[in-house]
């Protein structure tokens, strides 16, 4: 059955796989499988960390169930136009044992398919809330509280969305190939292994839970506070956490420059909550308000260096678009940056636009 | 034992047509259901090409409820394109060679002006209103305008040198860049409908267009965007001029090469 982003253009990926078995160990002890993604990123170990530690499996649901969670990929990978995560989540959904023609039913006409009102409300959140277009706000989260959803489910479930449109972004700036994937959702075999791997899969479930542990207290300060407060009690605040210090430490890319990407999207997004903490970062990393607000008005300034003047259009380049567009301007990067720098601009970008469009947590 | 064979007999034939009645109905539901799929596959598909004409908000209401009657005020940037010279070359060449010229130009316009996250509302005849801002809320608005104008004043220069090798005349731009408020809807007859924006600015954009001859320049924005525009920009400030329909005299720089 062909995908239904079949007619998505796609670039060539502009990143070298390399393999890293200690990295493949640990997306192994978390995911189960070491997905054909996970290679492109090894050089900026922090993105694979994030790629697993902030998934369904590396941060266990308590609310939204994983079918569920695999139908909020879906539609929300099928609006961001991303083949890859589009190709896992049809194997996904194939692995929990959803029938071809239910997926089909789904992929093709969301709008009309036949779904209960309480996931249906949870397909409409997600799919807002990846689109920002505007950005979802409390009259959203009130029409999932009138469909049965409780606040900790509504922040649980606007986590998992955005995760979704973390992975989407990476995969979709950085052209991932995606016929592996692709292929495999196709390939028959995968229903007779499906029991087995489903058992598999709840037992891994149970021992993430298991092993869960909340973020301590004094853990939640630091940038992106008010986010990861907001999540407490769920799985998610340690994942994002741990992903959010971990990007800004990270060297390949001057502290700086990512905070001029997340300030950039959060402008972009215009949510204030971002743009206050996109603001202090880039405080610290020494410009003035007046400095940075000039760079951020006009994408650019005589006083960055070029990596940062290209970096602020690109960034502003990833709130939207489709992916050949994307794929260009990252292709457009490679003669300034290395392929380390490539990778964390990309993921830095991806997860700019998945915790700008968090923000609603805070209003639940 | 002949009433036996009766009852089973007419058991039988009544199984039978109800067997095909169901295998009938069966065949239907299937058929309804892929009509369904195809349709529900279709209204997927024109959603999302709807939404790179109006916001995908709108067209969500406009699929849900009816098209909305309401209008938003906005603050958007219009770009108004005009061919300069067009009556003289379309009586120059034959029908299908102009044809082909305006198709050229339009595709290589359209590609810069939706490169720079803009979008073409009308198309009036060899004119273009682009607008930038009103789909999405955008803060870079202004400067992707003039980095359109920009892309059309290269796209143009290159397409000229294409009919140049073929021995056809060339073509000349006048652009008109404005900012400021209008309102933003869903705008026409019941047959005819299209998102755009009406109000001011879009008059002023037009009227400031039509100067570029006046000041034989090939980009003129306003003071609006001027204010609004990255200082990076080359711009020379050219005397203020009345424009028909508008109180005040209206500003305009010409927008220099890159």
């Amino acid at each position: 059955m062909p995908s239904a982003l079949a007619d998505v253009e796609w670039d060539a990926c502009v990143l070298e796989p390399r393999r890293d078995r200690e990295l493949e160990a640990y997306v192994r002890r978390g995911l189960g499988v070491v997905p054909s993604s996970v290679a492109y990123f090894t050089p900026v170990p922090w993105v694979v960390h994030a790629m697993t530690a902030m998934s369904s499996a590396g941060s266990p649901m308590l609310h939204v169930d994983s079918v569920l969670a695999d139908l909020v990929g879906l539609v929300v990978s099928q609006d961001n136009s991303c083949r890859y995560c589009f190709g896992v989540q049809r194997l996904m959904l194939r692995v929990h044992g959803v029938a071809d023609a239910r997926i089909a039913q789904l992929e093709q006409g969301f709008l009309d398919a036949e779904i209960d009102p309480h996931a249906k409300s949870a397909l409409d959140f997600a799919r807002r809330l990846s689109r920002a277009a505007p950005l979802v706000s409390a009259s959203d989260t009130e029409a999932l509280r009138a469909s049965g959803w409780n606040a900790p489910a509504i922040r649980e479930l606007a986590f998992h969305s955005v995760f979704n449109v973390f992975m989407n972004r990476l995969m979709t700036i950085a052209a991932i190939p995606f016929a592996p994937v692709e292929s495999l959702a196709d390939f028959w075999p995968i229903r007779i292994v499906a029991p087995v791997m489903r058992i598999a899969m709840r037992r891994r479930e149970r021992r993430a839970l298991a092993r869960a542990s909340q973020l301590p207290q004094e853990r939640a300060r630091g940038p992106w506070a008010y986010l990861v407060g907001a999540l407490d009690g769920l799985s998610a605040a340690r994942a994002l956490r741990e992903t959010l210090d971990a990007a800004l430490a990270s060297q390949a890319l001057p502290k700086r420059a990512k905070a001029l990407i997340f300030a950039v999207v959060a402008r972009g997004l215009d949510e204030p909550l971002a743009v206050r903490e996109a603001g202090e970062l880039l405080a610290e990393c020494g410009l003035t308000p007046d400095r940075a607000d000039s760079i951020l008005t006009h994408l650019g300034s005589r006083d960055l260096d070029p990596i940062e003047n290209a970096l602020v259009p690109f960034a502003r380049g990833t709130i939207r678009g489709r992916p050949l567009q994307l794929q260009q301007r990252t292709r457009a990067l490679l003669e300034l940056l290395s392929p380390e720098q490539l990778i964390e601009a990309v993921a830095v970008s991806a997860l700019a636009n998945a915790v700008t469009r968090l923000g609603v947590v805070t209003q639940v | 034992m002949a009433l036996a064979w009766g009852i089973a007999l007419g058991v039988a034939g009544a199984g039978a047509v109800f067997a095909g009645l169901w295998l009938r109905a069966r065949r239907s539901n299937a058929l309804a259901r892929t009509r369904l799929a195809a349709a529900s596959a279709e209204l997927e598909r024109l959603e999302h090409a709807f939404a790179r004409f109006a916001p995908m908000e709108l067209v969500e209401r406009v699929i849900a409820s009816g098209v909305p009657t309401g209008g938003e005020r906005k603050e958007v940037t219009v770009l108004f394109a005009d061919l300069v010279g067009f009556t003289p070359l379309a009586e120059s060449v034959d029908p299908s060679t102009l044809v082909r010229i305006l198709n050229g130009y339009f595709e290589r316009m359209s590609r810069a002006i939706t490169a720079h996250q803009g979008h073409i509302s009308t198309l009036i005849g060899d004119g273009i209103l682009a607008l930038f801002g009103a789909i999405e809320t955008n803060p870079w608005q202004t400067d992707d305008a003039v980095r359109a104008a920009l892309a059309m004043r290269a796209e143009l220069a290159a397409y000229n040198a294409e009919l140049a090798s073929e021995g056809l005349p060339k073509l000349a731009l006048g652009v008109g860049v404005h900012r400021g408020t209008g309102i933003a809807g869903l705008v026409g007859s019941p047959e005819l409908m299209q998102f755009t924006i009406v109000g001011t600015v879009v008059t002023v954009a037009a009227r400031v267009q039509t100067l570029t001859r006046e000041h034989g320049v090939d980009i003129l924005v306003t003071a609006d965007v001027q204010r609004a525009l990255d200082p990076r920009f080359a711009l020379r400030a050219l005397p203020p001029n009345m424009l028909k329909g508008i109180s005040e005299p209206v500003s305009t720089f010409a927008l220099l090469p890159d």
